[in-house]
């Protein structure tokens, strides 16, 4: 069986068992581009595929499916959804369940054994060879959590993930600033990056308030660097490397350099990567390890 | 006129603060340069803060906190002893000199200790010279420098 016949056969289960409300998958829209699509009944199962232009990171939907009517209420304990997953986005399930932000029993995890997905993906402009840099970097493969699991657990040599970094490391301070300046100008702080991220789940994020005294949401280069540092910062030790907010980015700045930058600081600093267990970063806990 | 540097002291109030004020009252000589906030723990010094500083013009920004376990808020400075060096080495990688950030525990009663940190991180700052991290909607003092140079 194919992925998709299988992923389309465990979708149909549960939605005609009633064990879910909704599916949350991959299908081929009428251009040819693969997308996100929400299957809420059995008949509608076949829409789903699975492909290797399957980049979206679909974990960011689950707060808009669990807490339907937003923060201010509980989470609706009686919805429960299924979820198409990769090795990546499984990640991302941990990190929510750690944070409180969903809880694991209402989530059906249908985790690909995936073979990476390509360059240009969710564009339309997807060259069908050339691997994503985090597909590169990926030596897992395998969902770390799952329910039902596509495919067969798998594990893949990784190409050295630390060239990029070393690069802009190996600069003086005033150049590193003027590549960041260079790269921030270019931000129309659209905040597709943080709408495609499934760590940005704050009902009012902090960037986007225009009765801050203090951080504006302005266009100007103080602004810009600010929100990006600052995001990256909120991000350190939660973000799981998907590199979705760089991807969505109209403006292709390397968002994914920050975010592996720190990544790479919260493992040297305390041996943690984010999402391997559903268990809180050590960035935000107190010293003796406990959250308190 | 020589150059002296603009210092931001984030001072948590129940340590650090009190521990300026002994300073004072002991007609210890501390650097002059230092603005210090008061802030209620060191734990609210966030990391948006600190970047507002150095975009308004500060050539260096000073955290001192109450010595891990004496944190009035039981926990606060953990998270201060955790956070700021990721945000460090963050602010290093987009281009700040590291050596303008410094974090320091400093407690009520150590007056001397507090003349002695300000002091030598104004030394260390004053050696450093003007920071490039403000931004009037124009590239920094130091790239403009580096693209002139090439000419
Ligand atoms: S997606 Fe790109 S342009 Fe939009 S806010 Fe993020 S970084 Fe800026
Ligand atoms: S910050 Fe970017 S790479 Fe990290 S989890 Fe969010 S979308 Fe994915
Ligand atoms: S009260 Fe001083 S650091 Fe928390």
């Amino acid at each position: 069986m194919s992925y998709t016949t299988e992923i389309q056969a465990t979708a149909r289960d549960l939605l005609s068992s009633d064990q879910v409300s909704c599916v949350i998958g991959y299908e081929v829209g009428p251009r040819g581009r693969t997308r996100p699509a929400f299957i809420y009944t059995a008949d509608d199962a076949d829409r789903l595929v699975w492909n290797q232009n399957c980049t979206h990171n679909l974990t960011t939907y689950l707060h808009q499916k669990l807490r339907p009517n937003g923060y201010t209420s509980a989470p609706a304990e009686t919805e429960r959804v299924a979820i198409v997953v990769k090795a990546c986005d499984s990640r991302a399930i941990n990190v929510l369940v750690a944070e409180s932000q969903i809880n694991r029993e209402q989530v059906h995890v249908i985790g690909v054994a995936c073979d990476g997905v390509f360059e240009g993906a969710g564009l339309g402009r997807s060259d069908g060879a050339t691997l994503q840099h985090r597909c590169t970097e990926c030596g897992e493969r395998t969902p770390v959590t799952y329910d039902t699991l596509i495919g067969e657990p798998q594990a893949v040599d990784t190409l050295d993930s630390e060239h990029d970094l070393a690069h802009l490391e190996a600069m003086t301070p005033a150049e590193r600033a003027e590549f960041w300046l260079s790269q921030f100008d270019r931000c129309i702080r659209c905040y597709a990056c943080r709408q495609a991220c499934p760590m940005c789940s704050c009902p009012t994020c902090l960037y986007e308030r225009d009765d801050s005294q203090w951080i504006g949401m302005g266009n100007g280069l103080n602004e810009k660097r600010t929100f990006h540092l600052g995001r990256a910062y909120h991000l350190a030790g939660r973000c799981i490397g998907c590199d979705e907010c760089e991807r969505v980015c109209p403006v292709d700045i390397p968002i994914g350099l920050l975010n592996r930058k720190l990544a790479g600081e919260v493992e040297a600093a305390f041996g943690y990567r984010a999402g391997l267990e559903p268990i809180p970063s050590p960035l935000t806990t107190i010293l003796s390890g406990k959250e308190g | 006129m020589t150059y002296e540097p603009r210092i931001i002291g984030f001072l948590c109030t129940w340590c650090s603060y009190t521990g300026a004020d002994l300073a004072g009252t002991a007609r210890l000589q501390s650097a002059w340069n230092l603005r210090s906030i008061r802030v209620p723990c060191s734990g609210r010094v966030s990391p948006e803060l600190i970047m507002k500083a150095f975009d308004q013009g500060a050539d260096g920004v000073l955290v001192l906190g109450c010595h891990i376990g004496e944190c009035h808020y039981d926990n606060g400075n953990h998270r201060t002893a955790k956070r700021l060096p990721v945000l460090h080495s963050l602010m290093e990688f987009a281009g700040l000199e590291p050596e303008r950030l410094r974090l320091g525990w400093v407690s009520a009663s150590e007056g001397e200790r507090f003349a002695r940190i300000v002091n030598e991180f104004t030394d260390v700052v004053r050696e450093l010279g003007p920071c490039s991290w403000q931004q009037n909607g124009h590239r920094p003092q130091a790239v403009r420098a580096i693209l002139e140079s090439e000419v």
